[in-house]
């Protein structure tokens, strides 16, 4: 009976875990007042390499298996950058895709030989479940992505 | 040997303390054991494919075709936004649902998630996503394992 009972008190403690219509923070607070446009970055890249940023835009896409990472959508149509957090630091749940993300993070680059890079696309098709062709990686690539810190989610 | 009758009290103390979150790490451990592309430990992930309304040629995906889709497929979840992935490609977040549309078509994708039930919460807690003072009755309950431990050797 007392096992029961304090198994049961421990459940109590799981009470904060609908995150699904309320504002969520993830990871360290925001500091950065002025939003910087995404399409801004994705223009001048470099200009913001290594810097402190915070983004905000719709959540495109989760990271199914770790949360740990997501796609923002950009103030122009079709163009998104990735947030990326080291795993298990913080950890976007599947849920908040759709909603509008708030995040502050590093300006990173990310250099991929042809190899790393057919490694990476398969990688993130198997983890979305898609299928993907390893001829569509036709050399090495690069791109910028938001190394993220903190993160609001409305 | 006063100091046995203790070590035997606090044991069987210590041990009540820590039945539940050992059945929350166990349960969980041998569910994130199997992670796979294939085996999301936290979540039920379904991918299905219908068909839905094409958009009209030279009209614009508003609010009324995304009402279109969505009775075509029969959601009834809360809607949460749209937006255009690509430029054939709209993507329509309802709570729980994330479909893919192709405007020209109607061929869309829907990738239907739900929480596993007790899975979802002991992998929240097991994985720490809680932070805060989660982090602090994890550190006890570590704590109280070693405890467990040592004493059990007196």
């Amino acid at each position: 009976m007392k096992t029961v009972r304090y198994f049961l008190l421990l459940m109590c403690l799981l009470l904060p875990l609908n995150s699904q219509a309320t504002e969520l923070k993830l990871g360290a607070p925001l500091t950065i007042d002025t939003v910087t446009k995404v399409s801004e970055i994705n223009k001048n890249p470099d200009q913001y390499l290594g810097k402190d940023v915070i983004v905000e835009g719709l959540v495109k896409n989760v990271c199914a298996k770790r949360g740990c990472w997501m796609d923002l959508a950009s103030d122009l149509p079709f163009e998104k950058i990735q947030v990326k957090v080291v795993d298990g630091e913080i950890v976007f749940p599947i849920e908040v895709k759709g909603r509008i993300a708030r995040v502050e993070g590093t300006v990173d680059k990310v250099q991929l030989s042809q190899d790393q890079a057919i490694r990476m696309g398969k990688h993130r098709a198997e983890e979305q479940g898609i299928p993907f062709d390893p001829a569509s990686v036709t050399g090495p690539e690069t791109f910028y992505r938001i190394k993220g810190l903190g993160a609001v989610i409305k | 040997m006063k100091w046995r009758k203790w070590n035997y009290i606090l044991h069987r103390d210590v041990g009540y303390l820590c039945v539940g979150l050992t059945l929350i790490y166990g349960i969980s451990g041998i569910a994130v054991n199997h992670i796979s592309n294939t085996f999301n430990p936290s979540y039920t992930i379904e991918k299905l494919s219908a068909t839905g309304p094409p958009l009209l040629t030279g009209a614009q995906p508003d609010m009324d075709y995304i009402l279109l889709v969505l009775k075509a497929v029969r959601e009834e979840g809360l809607y949460k936004n749209a937006a255009l992935v690509s430029p054939g490609t709209m993507r329509i977040f309802v709570e729980g649902n994330t479909i893919d549309i192709q405007l020209k078509t109607g061929e869309l994708t829907m990738e239907k998630v739900q929480r596993k039930p007790l899975l979802f919460i002991v992998n929240y807690l097991h994985l720490n996503k809680a932070k805060g003072t989660w982090t602090w009755l994890a550190d006890i309950y570590g704590i109280g394992l070693i405890f467990l431990a040592l004493t059990a050797y007196l």
